[in-house]
């Protein structure tokens, strides 16, 4: 036993979280997986064994197979729309000015909002018979379009809503890592007479390159927990293609109550992201150091 | 387990109420999200606890959907509702197998009972068990809007037989008027239409013998006609633009607003069009029309038949006699002749209709007593899985993506699959 | 600094406004929304109201169920962050400080916690939370919600506190102080930008949560805010201006929540988790 009390710490400050984790989050991961070879409805007593059952039915389902592609566009926006257009704005905005508090701040907002009200007003929004689309079919007197009811159009709506909740959070990183690059070095880029876009390329971006590793993974594990924004917007619709892994998951396994079903599609998901995010975390974080 | 007793007890004492001393009723119901509804439910409680003083009734509201999401496990709980508001069908049936419902008949006396419509004490009864009251019926019917149809010269007192009904849907969009509105999003709108065909090719005893698994089950050729007359429909293009991505109380609104002729729902439609209309005004009744559904000719179902829903209320295990005393209050005949009067509810209780002020109302609630049958909707006959690939089949009927053939063994492979 | 040129300014202003523009306005829309009438929200659901009718906002200001869901879900919200803050610094501590055997492990254990949605177990979670009895009660949400912002929380303030200079612990212990008194008398003290950071994150999510009150909570007189909203939604029909004042009245608490630690957040995040 070591004097510095160390032994003490670890009994006493490890424990709260690690048991407060087990119970409420990889306790009931165990009995998804569990419940994953059961066909169950929700009532009474779990008995009716299936084995790999629940899985097979999965693997088959083309809506399943629509939801993974859509968690997969989200994936692709999230990284390639998301995280650009929110390194562009730390890049203007990370100075300490009023102004760029102001913008910061509204910014930020669409974070704070619930994903189901963030849901609601977007479907307001978007409503070809009273939203802006309403509006603007009337102003160019078009035929009204109705995007939400379009299977070519109504997943773009839903990348859009994600893109616009989330940009901000992903800005905040990138503003508190330029921050933290030491303003002599970029004095001195400045100095020796590199443009604004060089001393971006070779200085800031370089200087931040975790905090847009560390913004990439969220936005992965992010991009595949997309759900409460989907329910109300176009609830899975029109005719089930526009559900992510998770509202296909609360649509067929929890308000049909197929219960086992639920928790198979459920653990396909949590493999997917410990997968992905482990690779991610392997290839793209571990080299350059820790996270 | 001790240490968890312990947590439970020091968290019941850092947040729980003070100990109540008369005996609590715990009740769940849905949203009836109009005023009227809510003050309803309010004087009826007032009024039982007056006469019962030591019984209290706690009532609680939730939304449609969540209440439909956490029943299940809610039920399972140590926090279960002694009573609860139920659709009938398929889930209660579920339910009841479960072993989580509370069998009554012995706590109702026969008097009671005879109050009641023999069709609606015959919803909550499953397996000669009887579970809980019946409290009001719906039935869906076409309403229309009379300037329009007037407009496009068509007289849907007409309308006998479903081609009747598709040869009008067709003038009706020659003459540059949406002839149908349907809240295409909720998706049971649509289901409306398919299930109302397959009550009228298959007849009522057919779809029970679906359901049993008879004739192919639920993909016999029965319903794949029923498919084939929904498409000759959708194949018109009846409905208002966007209509996917219209839910069924945005559909009253637009057909409130005169966006369209026809609208097939239940009757609180009637109620519901003005509500959801722009100006507050809706269709004004003199301007509403209604027939019953079309016939199909040569279909087995008995052209007076209805389709609808049967509502009411399920008592769950372990619930006290307080529970089935207070559902015959709510349901005696001074309660539900009060509930008539708010034309939102057609009542089970003989004598109740006399409450009932809305003329159109009222000539729904005749349709209603002088049918032979009433089909329970069949996204609730079915119960939760099957009901919402029903829902889902009707959907994409209607789009074009699949054909009656698919639709057809969509329902059905989810019927096996349960 | 070199001067950049008007126009490069001028373009970048523009840039500013115009992505300000698409973020407001969906926001204004929502508050103008709760001053109009059913009938005006549907036929000019942007502009400024015909007429303001407050009706809506009194009706849910002096109706008795606002401050009711707004008390529950400050008290579960308030909570959640300071149980999360408090496990997982002092988890954050143990793991940034102390070697010890299975160290690695065990945080890879907690990273777990990040990949998994509410959505994905909820039912599961339904049954432990019945299990402690804990249904109806503010605690079957505020331990489930800190225990899945654990992972997160674990993660930015380890980083945190790994930065935080090893001579300050070394002169400490020369004092006699050790790990446990070091914590709360200089760790935490010195953490203030990473735990409001972190309290931030963990207060939006647990206000906004709606999937994990629903199944927990029953009685209304326990309802949290986003159970009231989706109150207003019955089954026939839609009271938007209702709604989206209800929406408007909520994102208020968050909203002064989130000014009054924003300029915490920017300095936490900086120190917490991008420096390497």
């Amino acid at each position: 036993m070591r004097s510095d009390g160390s032994l003490t710490a670890l009994m006493l400050f490890l424990p709260p979280a690690v048991l407060l984790f087990s119970l409420f989050v990889i306790w009931p991961i165990f009995t998804a997986v569990d419940l994953s070879f059961y066909k169950w409805n929700g009532y009474g007593d779990v008995t009716n064994f299936v084995g790999f059952d629940n899985y097979g039915i999965l693997l088959k389902n083309s809506i399943f197979h629509q939801s993974l592609f859509n968690s997969f566009k989200l994936l692709l926006a999230s990284i390639f729309l998301q995280i650009p257009l929110a390194l562009v704005l730390a890049l203007l905005l990370y100075r300490k000015t009023s102004a760029n508090t102001a913008f910061r701040l509204i910014f930020f907002a669409p974070y704070i909002l619930a994903e189901i009200a963030t849901g609601l007003i977007w479907s307001f929004i978007f409503d070809g018979d009273y939203g802006v689309s309403a509006m603007v079919a009337d102003k160019l007197g078009s035929e009204p379009f109705y995007i939400l009811a379009d299977k070519q159009w109504a997943f773009w709506t839903i990348i859009t809503v994600v893109v616009w909740k989330y940009f901000g959070y992903h800005m905040m990183i990138f503003i508190a890592a330029l921050q933290a690059v030491p303003t002599d070095l970029i004095e001195a880029a400045e100095i020796d007479g590199a443009s604004p876009l060089k001393t971006i390329w070779y200085v800031k971006l370089p200087m931040i390159l975790h905090a847009i590793k560390l913004s990439v993974l969220f936005a992965i594990t992010g991009a595949l927990q997309v759900f409460d924004i989907i329910i109300p917007l176009t609830n899975g619709g029109p005719s089930n293609s526009t559900h992510s892994i998770v509202s296909f998951l609360y649509t067929f396994g929890l308000a049909r109550m197929n219960v086992g079903f639920g928790a198979a599609v459920g653990v396909v998901l949590f493999i997917l992201c410990v997968g992905t995010a482990f690779s991610y975390k392997r290839l793209a974080i571990d080299k350059g150091g820790q996270l | 387990m001790k240490r968890y007793a312990v947590l439970a007890v020091l968290a019941v004492g850092m947040f729980a109420s003070a100990p109540v001393l008369a005996e609590t009723v715990k009740v769940l119901s849905i949203e009836p999200n109009v005023k009227e509804g809510r003050d309803f439910y309010a004087s009826a409680i007032e009024k039982f606890e007056k006469a019962n003083p030591d019984i209290k009734i706690q009532f609680d509201y939730l939304d449609d959907t969540s209440f439909k999401s956490k029943l299940p496990t809610l039920l399972q709980s140590s926090a279960r509702p002694d009573i609860f508001y139920t659709w009938t069908g398929g889930v209660f049936h579920e339910q009841a197998d479960a072993g989580v419902l509370k069998d009554i008949s012995g706590e109702v006396d026969k008097k009671t009972l005879d109050t009641f419509a023999p069709g609606g004490i015959k919803a909550l009864t499953y397996n000669d068990k009887l579970y809980g009251l019946p409290m009001y019926a719906g039935v869906v019917v076409l309403f229309y809007n009379k300037e329009l149809t007037q407009k496009a010269g068509v007289d849907p007192t007409t309308i006998k037989t479903w081609d009747d009904f598709l040869a009008a849907v067709k003038t009706i969009k020659d003459a540059g008027i949406t002839p149908i509105v349907v809240g295409g999003k909720s998706k049971w709108p649509l289901q409306h239409y398919y299930g109302y065909l397959a009550t009228r090719i298959a007849g009522v005893d057919g779809i029970a013998a679906a359901k049993a698994g008879e004739n192919d089950g639920l993909a016999g050729p029965d319903f794949v006609k029923a498919g084939e007359e929904f498409k000759k429909l959708a194949d018109l293009q009846p409905f208002q633009p966007g209509f996917m991505d219209t839910d069924n109380s945005k559909a009253g609104g637009l057909f409130g607003d005169g966006r369209g002729a026809f609208i097939l729902a239940g009757n609180y439609m009637i109620g519901a069009q003005k509500r959801n209309s722009t100006s507050g005004q809706g269709i004004s009744d003199d301007k509403l029309g209604f027939i019953p559904f079309p016939v199909i000719t040569g279909g087995k179902g008995d052209p007076a038949d209805t389709f609808g829903g049967i509502n009411g209320w399920l008592v769950s295990k372990n619930a006290t006699p307080a529970a089935s005393k207070f559902l015959a209050s709510l349901m005696n005949l001074d309660n539900q002749t009060v509930s008539a009067g708010m034309d939102l509810w057609l009542p089970i209780v003989k004598g109740a209709d006399a409450g009932i002020r809305n003329a159109n109302v009222k000539a729904i609630a005749n349709l209603l007593a002088a049918a032979p049958h009433h089909q329970l909707y069949l996204d609730q006959e079915l119960g939760a899985n099957v009901g919402a690939a029903m829902n889902d089949a009707s959907a994409e009927l209607a789009t074009g993506d699949i054909s009656p053939d698919e639709a057809a063994q969509m329902v059905e492979e989810a019927h096996q699959m349960h | 600094m070199k001067r950049s040129s008007l126009l490069s300014q001028l373009l970048r202003a523009a840039f500013l406004t115009f992505i300000a523009a698409l973020v407001i306005l969906p926001l204004l829309a929502t508050f103008l929304g709760g001053f109009k009438t059913l009938g005006e929200l549907r036929a000019a659901p942007f502009g400024f109201p015909s007429h303001w009718s407050f009706d809506v906002f009194i009706d849910i200001l002096t109706g008795p169920v606002f401050w009711t869901y707004l008390r529950n879900s400050l008290v579960i919200s308030l909570s959640a962050v300071v149980l999360t803050l408090l496990c997982a610094s002092m988890a954050a501590y143990v793991f940034a400080q102390i070697r010890f055997f299975g160290s690695r492990y065990l945080q890879s254990y907690m990273l777990l916690g990040m990949m998994f949605p509410f959505a994905t177990a909820i039912v599961p979670l339904f049954f432990q939370i019945n299990r402690f009895g804990l249904l109806d009660n503010p605690l079957g949400i505020i331990l489930p919600q800190t225990a899945f912002s654990m992972a997160f929380a674990v993660i930015l303030l380890r980083s945190f506190f790994q930065q935080l200079p090893k001579e300050l612990f070394e002169a400490a212990y020369v004092d006699g102080c050790g790990y446990v008194g070091f914590f709360f008398r200089f760790t935490l003290p010195l953490s203030t930008p990473i735990l409001a950071t972190v309290g931030t994150f963990v207060f939006v999510q647990s206000w906004n949560n709606y999937l994990l009150p629903l199944v927990v909570l029953n009685e209304q007189s326990l309802f949290t805010w986003p159970l009231g909203i989706m109150q207003f939604r019955g089954e026939f029909i839609v009271e938007w201006n209702r709604i989206l004042a209800f929406v408007s009245l909520t994102i208020l608490p968050a909203l002064v929540f989130f000014t009054f630690t924003q300029k915490y957040i920017v300095a936490g995040l900086t120190r917490g988790s991008v420096k390497g």
